[in-house]
Formats: C-alpha cells, structure tokens, sequence
C-alpha cells in the first residue's frame, strides 16, 4: 500500500503546493487543519478564512480534510512560555516552540495516530539523511528559509517528515498554485506572531499584563522618558519610543541598548552605531543538536540571532548547562530569549535561547 | 459512506425528492398570484399546510413556513425583544437557536433564567415556580434535546404554570417521527420544526402558532403566511416538508422499532466489546446515542471514524476544529476531559444492523 503522509493545511499556499507535490507523487495524502489559538476577537479571527482556503485546495486535489483541535497544547506549551518571556523582559520566540511542541510534536503523535507513516508542511527547509542520520538543511530560497524554526527538532521529529516545497522559490509555489487553480494562490503570507498577526503587539499584551511603566535612562543615568513596561520594547529597538530623534530630527535616533529588569528601567543609546548595541560574546542554553550531539570544536560553524538576519561565523564552547558563542564580529541587537540557530554550511545543526551577551569573553 | 449522524441532518426520502422535482419543474407561479397556475401553486402549499397540521395534530391555520427551526425560533424570541414582559425561562440544554438568539436580544432588555437538569438531561421542574416573575413573557424548553436525546416534560411543565399566563414554546426539530406530538395534548403555544431532520428537504420549517398570541413577523416583507412571514414562499421546500412529515407519521411505528433495535445491538456490543465506554444515558429519543470514551479526545476519534468511512458527530465542534466543551454534556454533569471525549451516534431508519457491527469492529480498532 502506498505510504500515508498526512500534511498540516493552514490554507496558505505553501502547505496548498506540499500537498499537491506529494499527490502528484502518488501517496496517500490527507490533510489536517490545525486550530491552535481559540479567537473571541472576530475581527483578527481568520481561521474560519483559512479553513475554507484549506477545504478548495482539497477538494481540487481529491483528497480528505480533517480537523484537530490542539488549543489546549498550544496554551500550555507555547503561550504560557511566551507570557513568562514577556514578563521577564525577554524577547520570546513563540514559534519556534510551536514547531517544536506543536507542530511536530502534538500534531506528529495525532496524525500517526491517524494512520500516516510521516507528516509534512509547508516549510522552506529540506530534509536529507546521510551516515545514519536525517539533517535538516536550509530551504533553497534563502529569503524565505525557514530553518531557524526548525532548529529544536529532534532526529525522531525530522525523521518523520517531509518538506515538499523546501527546494523551490516561493515565486514558484505561487506560480504552481496559480495553475493548480488554487484560489489562495496570492494570499499574503502569515507575518509575525501566528496568533497576534497583524494585531498591535502592545495592546495584545495589555490583555495579559498590568502596565508597570518606569524610567528611560541614558547609560549615564539620566532620564530623558517613561516607559509603558520593559516587555513592549526589545533590544535594538528604535520606533514607539517616544523620546525623539525620529524622523525628521537632525539629533540622532535612539536605540534600546538594554533592560534594567530589577529597577525596571529601560536603557537607550543614539545612533545605530554605538557600540553598547553590539556584542561579541553570547550565551544560550538549553541548547539542542539535531544530529543528538555537539559539532567538533573545530567546526567551521556559523550562527543568527535572529530569523531575518544572515548568519555569521563564530566560535563554540560548551559547559554542561551552556553553549558559549563567540562571534567573528559583534552582532548588532542581541536579544534575551531569541533562538540563537547554528548552521555548518547549509545544514541547521541546532540552536538555543540566547541568555546573555557581552563584549569580553566573561561569560 | 455509513452515515451515522442523522440528528445533525437525514437524507432526503426519494418519494420527497420526486414530489419536489415535480413541483420545481411543473408549478412555478408565485402562489400569491390569482390566475390559474399561481392558484395551484397555493393549493400545494395548503395541502403541505395541512399535512404538517395533521402531524401534530393542529389546525392549518396553525401553521406558519418558513426556513427552517432556526428561524421559527428567532421568530419567537424576538417577539419577546418587542413586548413588555421580556423575561424568558429556558433550560440549560437549549440549543444555539435559543441561547444566541437571547444573548443578542439582551440589548432590548431581555432577561433569561435558565432551569437546570439533572444527570439526565432532563429539566427539574421544580426549579420552575421558582424562576417565575410577574414579567415572564415566555418560557421555551425544547421537546427534545439534540446531543443526548433527553425528553422534556413539557406537559408537566404546563400542568405547574397552567394559573399562570405564560405562554410556552418548544424546539421540537429532533422529536418528529420519533416522538408523538400533539399539540393540544401538550397544551403547548409554539413549536418549532424543521424538515430536514425527518427525511425533509433542507431550507423549510414551520412554527405552530396556538390562536391569541401576539407573534410577530420576523422576516419583513408581502403579505405571505398571513403577513407573518414576508418572502414569496418555497414551495417545492414546503411540499416536500408536508409529505416528508406525513410519512413520517405513517412511519413512525416502524422506524422506531428500527431504531430501538440497532440503539439496542449497539450498546449491547459496545458493553461486551468497548466496557470503557460511557453511556450518557437520558430517557431516550430513539436512535440518538451519547457516549463518551475516556482518555480518548473526540475530535480525533472523528478523524478516525471519518477515515473508515463512517459519520458521527461530537456536538459541538466547528468545522475549523476548534472543540470547547459542550454546555450540554456539562449541564448533566460531565467534567471537561470526558466531555470532550464524547460523540453522539444518531441512527437513522435505514441503517442496518451490519453497519452498527462495523462501527463496533471500527472502534475497537481504533480505541
């Protein structure tokens, strides 16, 4: 019998052209549609949107939609994560620990339980499986690689899927989409937060928290603000600061250059290129390695703190609780909390979460 | 596919189909016209009128069409939205069809209470007297609930409130064909149905209307139905509506032995091959089967089941997923875990005891 993939159908085109790749290769395709987040607030509430999208797209390709419900996983493995970041002044990185949890955790467990021999998605990364061991590689458009949200995977969690569209452009997906006669084909992709989307960040938050505003301080100690609450503001940051130098302004603008949790007082520095918002040195914990084990030493490895951001090389050092990276040159905004994600060539090998930075090797 | 979930909607009876091809191909005329064809066209529609009428033993004049119980049930609360007395007793097994529509006419001062049951699903009626206030305008119980099949004491309830005037409605979509109706039996003043759950086409119901109440129209435009409701009438729905109801009668008989005997051999089996399996037990509209599987999440036994190319239902799930407990299954006392591992199984009159084997042999598969 042929194999049984069953792929997660968000009702954007990625996961549209997967499916429709892995019919054309001729396996038992079903599809799920994921409801992680339970909206009340109808006017972001686009699942009942995206579920339609799903339906046309397989009922062109014949094949069956089903529903699960992981609402109840994602508030207790991923929001409840991304709320304590929130509160400790990190910048949190939901989704990967949705891929992580959900995705190919919550998800990967019901559909085998559904019968499928391997999942897939619409991801832009590719899979391949060399010495014993699955890898996981960057998707060939390097705009839209999407590796660095898979980089907690597991060798059990990548050896159970498939990324059908990890070796194409997106332009190309569209195009095939297009004559699929998918009617989603031109969708605008998903942007930040899968459930706050195109909603205002802050006022997302403001549901969960009390504002507790405090000072913004120059390096010196000097106020020259108030803060809404160290969570709405993340390292780097220069707009919604509300402290001038924007645009138009002849002084120059002002970056967050740190967070002061204990005083709860903000830190900010003018002009991108002051070298408080640069660092040198990170550490990053809970570490994982897809292939189960550390990189030699001597790897030729290089790292991004950031998902829009290009990798850089550096240097590894590991204790039994953390990974030490030092960077070949400072990177600029490193945040708390983020992924940091490593690759060797074009191969993910792992990442963490950035705890630390500094300029001297300190830490 | 075997289809297993006939409380959520029933196949149409071919007899039905035939007399609404008929009529969509033969009698087109609007029934509002005098001259011949439009005439005919009236009389289709007085003869479904009467059909319906004489199945639950009302008066034509009684009956009003319209899309369907949804709509019949707007039609009376809104009513209530526009009268002086808008305090509303409900049960807390009410269908969406009558908790949303309240949730939305609380802006015209419209107070619900809600009378609870017990673990069977069935109201207490002594709870009732309590609930009573001098601007009860309306008390609505259904007849018979969608998701775990309890019947409501509607004639007792009646008895309590007799010197009392308020008028009583009741959903009554799940219970034709399966449980009589009468009426003037139950003493009652609205009901409301819908075809579709008899073997009836989609798209048509009808609400019973006793003589001096004040309903309003809720659909606003012509004359038709007696100015209650605007819309030139569906007519080849409306035909199919009275003949589906009226076989349903003649049926009923046999349909509910048919029923009895596989809700019979089903749980039979289902205790002897599955004894983890909850029965949610009420007093029992025929054919319709709560159970739940603990440890099982029923979203996924769904999938499951669709899989074997077999239909059931889990309540109150939307399509995109998104399961939340059923306030039914909470309302007889369920915990959220077990709630959400329940499914309704709702056999239909031409089900067969090999599909009810094979349903067995899924589960057993798949649990």
């Amino acid at each position: 019998m042929k194999e049984t993939i069953i792929i997660g159908m968000s009702g954007g085109v990625d996961s549209a052209v997967s499916a429709a790749l892995l019919v054309e290769k001729g396996y038992n395709v079903e599809a799920v549609f994921m409801k992680n987040w339970d909206e009340e607030d109808t006017e972001f509430c686009t699942a009942a949107e995206d579920y339609k999208d799903a339906l046309q797209v397989c009922e062109k390709l014949d094949i069956p939609l089903r529903s699960i419900d992981l609402t109840e996983e994602y508030w207790e493995k991923v929001f409840k994560v991304f709320l304590e970041e929130c509160e400790s002044g990190r910048t949190p990185n939901p989704d990967v620990l949705c891929n992580k949890e959900i995705k190919f955790k919550a998800f990967l467990d019901a559909a085998k339980e559904m019968g499928a021999e391997k999942i897939a998605t619409g991801h832009y990364a590719m899979i391949d499986y060399k010495d014993g061991l699955y890898r996981l590689k960057r998707g060939k458009d390097i705009n839209k690689d999407q590796s660095y949200f898979l980089c907690r995977l597991d060798q059990y969690q990548i050896s159970k899927s498939i990324f059908p569209i990890g070796k194409l452009n997106k332009d190309y997906v569209r195009k095939q989409a297009d004559k699929l006669d998918f009617l989603n084909f031109d969708k605008k992709d998903s942007t930040g937060i899968c459930f706050i989307g195109e909603r205002n960040y802050k006022n997302f938050l403001k549901k969960f928290f009390d504002i507790k505003p405090g000072e913004i301080i120059k390096e010196s100690g000097e106020i020259i603000g108030e803060h809404e609450g160290l969570m709405y503001y993340t390292y780097g940051q220069r707009q919604g600061l509300g402290i001038g130098g924007g645009f138009g302004r002849k002084e120059a603008p002002w970056y967050v250059s740190d967070k002061i949790i204990d005083e709860n007082k903000l830190v900010v520095v003018q002009g991108q290129d002051h070298r408080s918002l640069y660092h040198k040195h990170v550490k990053a914990s809970k570490v994982n390695w897809i292939s189960g084990s550390p990189p030699d030493s001597n790897a030729d490895i290089t790292a991004k703190i950031r998902y829009r951001s290009l990798d850089t090389s550096c240097k590894i050092n590991y204790d039994t609780q953390n990974v030490f990276i030092e960077f070949e040159i400072p990177k600029f905004a490193v945040a708390p909390g983020q992924s940091i994600v490593f690759y060797d060539q074009d191969i993910c090998i792992g990442g963490g979460f950035i705890e630390s930075r500094a300029n001297k090797n300190i830490l | 596919m075997i289809y297993f979930d006939h409380s959520a909607t029933t196949p149409i009876r071919p007899e039905v189909l035939e007399q609404m091809n008929i009529v969509n191909r033969d009698y087109f005329a609007n029934p509002s016209s005098i001259y011949k064809t439009g005439r005919k066209s009236r009389s289709l529609i007085e003869k479904a009128r009467f059909q319906i009428a004489a199945a639950i033993g009302a008066k034509s004049e009684q009956i009003y069409f319209s899309s369907g119980g949804t709509e019949a049930n707007n039609q009376v609360l809104w009513t209530i939205a526009n009268q002086k007395n808008k305090h509303v007793i409900i049960s807390s097994v009410e269908h969406p069809a009558i908790t949303k529509v309240l949730e939305k006419i609380k802006p015209y001062g419209v107070e619900t209470s809600t009378i609870p049951v017990d673990d069977k699903g069935i109201v207490l009626t002594n709870e009732l007297m309590n609930l009573i206030r001098p601007n009860t305008g309306l008390i609505s119980i259904m007849l018979a609930n969608n998701e775990i099949g309890s019947i409501q004491p509607i004639k007792e309830i009646i008895k309590k409130i007799s010197n009392h005037n308020i008028p009583l409605h009741t959903d009554a979509v799940q219970a034709l064909g399966k449980i009589e109706i009468d009426v003037n039996e139950l003493g009652i003043d609205y009901l409301s149905l819908s075809a579709h759950k008899f073997y009836g086409p989609k798209g048509v119901g009808a609400l019973f209307v006793n003589k001096d109440n004040n309903i309003k129209p809720f659909i606003i435009g012509g004359d038709q139905e007696n100015g209650l409701r605007g819309g030139t009438e569906n007519i080849a729905g409306i035909v199919g509506m009275g003949l589906a109801a009226e076989l349903a009668i003649k049926d009923q008989n046999t349909c509910v032995a048919k029923l009895k005997k596989l809700e019979k051999h089903f749980l039979n089996n289902l205790k002897e091959h599955i004894p983890s399996a909850k029965h949610n037990k009420t007093n029992n509209l025929p054919g319709l089967i709560s159970i739940s599987f603990p440890g099982n999440k029923s979203n996924i036994l769904m999938a499951k089941l669709d899989r074997a190319s077999i239909a059931v239902s889990n309540g109150s799930a939307c399509n995109t997923g998104n399961i939340k407990p059923s306030k039914v299954l909470k309302a007889i006392g369920l915990d959220d875990n077990i709630n959400l591992s329940t499914l309704r199984i709702s056999f239909g009159k031409d089900n067969t005891i090999d599909e009810v084997d094979f349903l067995i042999k899924t589960l057993i598969e798949i649990l």
